[in-house]
């Protein structure tokens, strides 16, 4: 029904189709998060108000909300609150333009799961809901298997073609975030915000994620894996079959 | 000086030169009527004198007056017909004193022969008086004094306490807190306008300082939010795969643009929120701790820069402050004193005694390293430097009275972070 790629994330997906809902006022920017989230296979749901949030939330059930905070008609923690009441499994991401401390703990206590601060990459927040996803349905502890890569979540471990690859901290996220984000091209800033946080602005994150994206390439050659990592020319890279 | 030590030292003075005014003029008034008194006294006597010559013609120091009291002498200086009254002493005969008289001089003719004529009169009584009545009026005048200067004191204690009330509460007024100034009453009309006038100046400071606060979150909000519209479109556009190199080049010019903005965004509302003192948190800071902890965020880019750390902590530094704001100034620094480093440069991190120092290797600077903590200013014109990361960090130190220097010698880029003298504790 969707075009699930060929990762096995699918594998519940398919199953029950997860579904988001979008509680956005900014049309344009909850039809781009609708239409990636969309493309990994996601059932989403836009809610451009606060009263439509509201009654959505009171008929369906939702995985994942996806909540700005600031919307017309209302407080986006309200929104939250009522979520935490009528449907504690749902997981909640903040997406905010707010970046104050206060926010991110105020969120935290009633309960959302992230927080995002606006601007964010498409490709952060889809790595995010899946994680959030797979903490909510398999407290963590499943495998993320795709072709011959398989990523023991809890153990942090990594196995291509069954053979144990021993990766470095970083290497592991960078993977674990290629895997979340399979057949997207990913920019270089994307990742590098991914791995060290917006803290580090500098050509040498670039450099840095350059010098890593090699090193998880070779260590996957080394146990017989395929090169996934396809660079694209000035943008970035991005981990596909194809 | 305080209202009241002023007011007291101004009433205190005042009241000593009335007081020794009005003292002087008492015993001015006192000795006067006294001497009008003797004096009245002596000119009856001359009259009786006058008298006595003219019936006797003669003049025998007769029992008529008394042993002093009266010297007629032959005189043989010029004869005036001026009576005239002068103050003397005279040899007391039984006590081995000199004792003040008021004497009478005036010339006469006896027996067709010229004199000189003295008649006397004792002022040791009215002296005495004259003593007795001015100790008195010292005594109490003196009392009088400190009466009413105890009285008055008390009294402007009284008056001004709800003045100092007051002035407590407007000092513990803060006006980034919800909180709303609220003053005593008082039943003195100039206090209770004053107190209506600085309640209405405080919820007007809190409501344009809410307000202003209110509007950086708000340009905040309205600027992220079509800069998030324009990033998203921009890595839809990427994903869609079939670009030329030029659409490539041209949307990844648009990415890094809207990127940009966004971080300069940030970084200008960061600036305003730390200069209109939105962080109030404070917390002790130990800042060689924190640095250490601050440094295993870099830990990867220093590797990668092959950058070597040298950390030398002499003393503790402690400071009470945002741990936010912090955080963000370590960072800073850190992340200014990586960025500018050479590839096998030198990081070297110094804590000591009320400073913290953070040097690095790089390049000889061209420009006035004080002028890099001004906003936009940067050595390089690369595009990926902001210029604002030293000014931040100079605002966050300003706001905590810490002083900063920059200084870059030869290679070497030494920015110091001190607290004023005085202020270490």
């Amino acid at each position: 029904m969707f075009p699930v790629s060929g990762f096995n994330f699918g594998r519940y997906l398919q199953k029950s189709c997860m579904k988001i809902l979008v509680v956005e006022d900014e049309k344009g920017l909850a039809e781009s998060i609708v239409d990636f989230l969309s493309r990994e296979g996601f059932v989403c749901e836009v809610a451009n108000t606060f009263w439509q949030a509201d009654e959505k939330i009171s008929l369906y059930q939702y995985d994942c909300t996806i909540v700005d905070l600031t919307l017309p008609d209302g407080d986006g923690f309200s929104i939250i609150e009522t979520l935490k009441r009528i449907a504690a499994t749902t997981g909640i991401i903040i997406i905010s333009a707010r970046n104050t401390l206060e926010d991110k703990i105020k969120g935290l206590e009633i309960g959302s799961d992230d927080y995002m601060t606006k601007p964010f990459h498409l490709s952060e927040l889809n790595a995010r809901v899946k994680s959030l996803i797979r903490r909510r349905h398999f407290g963590g502890s499943n495998d993320m298997i795709w072709r011959e890569i398989r990523v023991q979540l809890k153990a942090r471990k990594v196995f291509v073609s069954e053979k144990e690859t021993l990766l470095s901290r970083k290497e592991y996220d960078l993977l674990l975030y290629f895997l979340s984000n399979i057949d997207v091209a990913l920019t270089k800033e994307s990742i590098a915000e991914h791995l060290w946080g917006d803290h580090m602005d500098s050509s040498d994150s670039l450099d840095m994620v350059y010098s890593h994206i090699k090193n998880l390439r070779r260590k996957i050659l080394e146990k017989d894996g395929k090169d996934y990592i396809q660079s694209i020319y000035g943008i970035g890279y991005k981990f596909t079959a194809s | 000086m305080k209202l009241l030590q002023k007011t007291s030292r101004i009433y205190l003075l005042a009241s000593l030169v009335i007081y020794f005014v009005v003292g002087i003029a008492f015993y001015r008034i006192i000795r006067t009527m006294i001497y009008e008194e003797v004096e009245s006294r002596l000119k009856v006597e001359k009259r009786d004198f006058e008298t006595y010559i003219s019936i006797h013609n003669t003049w025998e120091s007769n029992s008529y007056f008394v042993e002093n009291k009266i010297d007629v002498i032959p005189a043989k200086e010029h004869f005036t017909r001026k009576a005239v009254f002068t103050d003397t002493l005279i040899h007391n005969r039984y006590e081995e004193s000199l004792d003040p008289f008021r004497q009478l001089t005036f010339y006469t003719v006896i027996n067709g022969k010229p004199y000189r004529v003295a008649i006397r009169k004792s002022m040791i009584q009215s002296y005495k008086l004259i003593e007795a009545v001015s100790a008195a009026i010292i005594i109490f005048l003196g009392l009088l004094m400190i009466g009413m200067f105890l009285f008055h004191r008390s009294l402007s204690g009284k008056l001004w306490q709800p003045f100092y009330d007051s002035l407590a509460r407007i000092k513990d007024f803060d006006w980034t807190k919800d909180e709303k100034l609220k003053l005593a009453d008082s039943n003195i009309t100039e206090f209770n306008e004053l107190g209506d006038v600085m309640e209405k100046m405080a919820s007007k400071m809190q409501h344009d300082y809410k307000s202003l606060r209110e509007f950086t979150e708000n340009a905040s909000h309205e600027i992220q939010t079509p800069l998030a519209l324009i990033n998203a479109r921009v890595e839809q556009f990427i994903q869609s795969g079939d670009l030329g190199k030029d659409h490539t080049y041209w949307i990844e010019e648009i990415y890094h643009a809207s990127r940009r903005m966004s971080r300069l965004n940030q970084g200008l509302l960061l600036l305003a929120k730390i200069e209109n003192q939105q962080f109030t948190e404070l917390e002790e800071i130990d800042f060689s701790e924190f640095v250490k902890n601050k440094l295993v965020d870099f830990e990867d880019i220093l590797s990668h820069k092959q950058i070597n750390v040298q950390i030398q902590s002499s003393d503790s530094f402690y400071k009470m402050m945002s741990p936010a704001l912090a955080d963000i100034m370590v960072a800073n620094l850190l992340n200014n004193a990586i960025k500018h480093n050479h590839v096998n440069g030198l990081l070297q991190i110094e804590t000591g005694h009320g400073f913290l120092q953070i040097s690095n290797s790089g390049n000889v600077l061209k420009t006035d390293p004080e002028r890099l903590f001004e906003r936009f200013k940067k050595e390089s014109s690369g595009a990926e430097s902001l210029g604002l990361g030293l000014a931040i960090v100079k605002q966050i130190c300003d706001n905590y009275g810490l002083q900063i220097c920059y200084e870059n010698i030869d290679s070497m880029h030494i920015i110091r972070v001190r607290a004023q003298s005085g202020t270490v504790k």
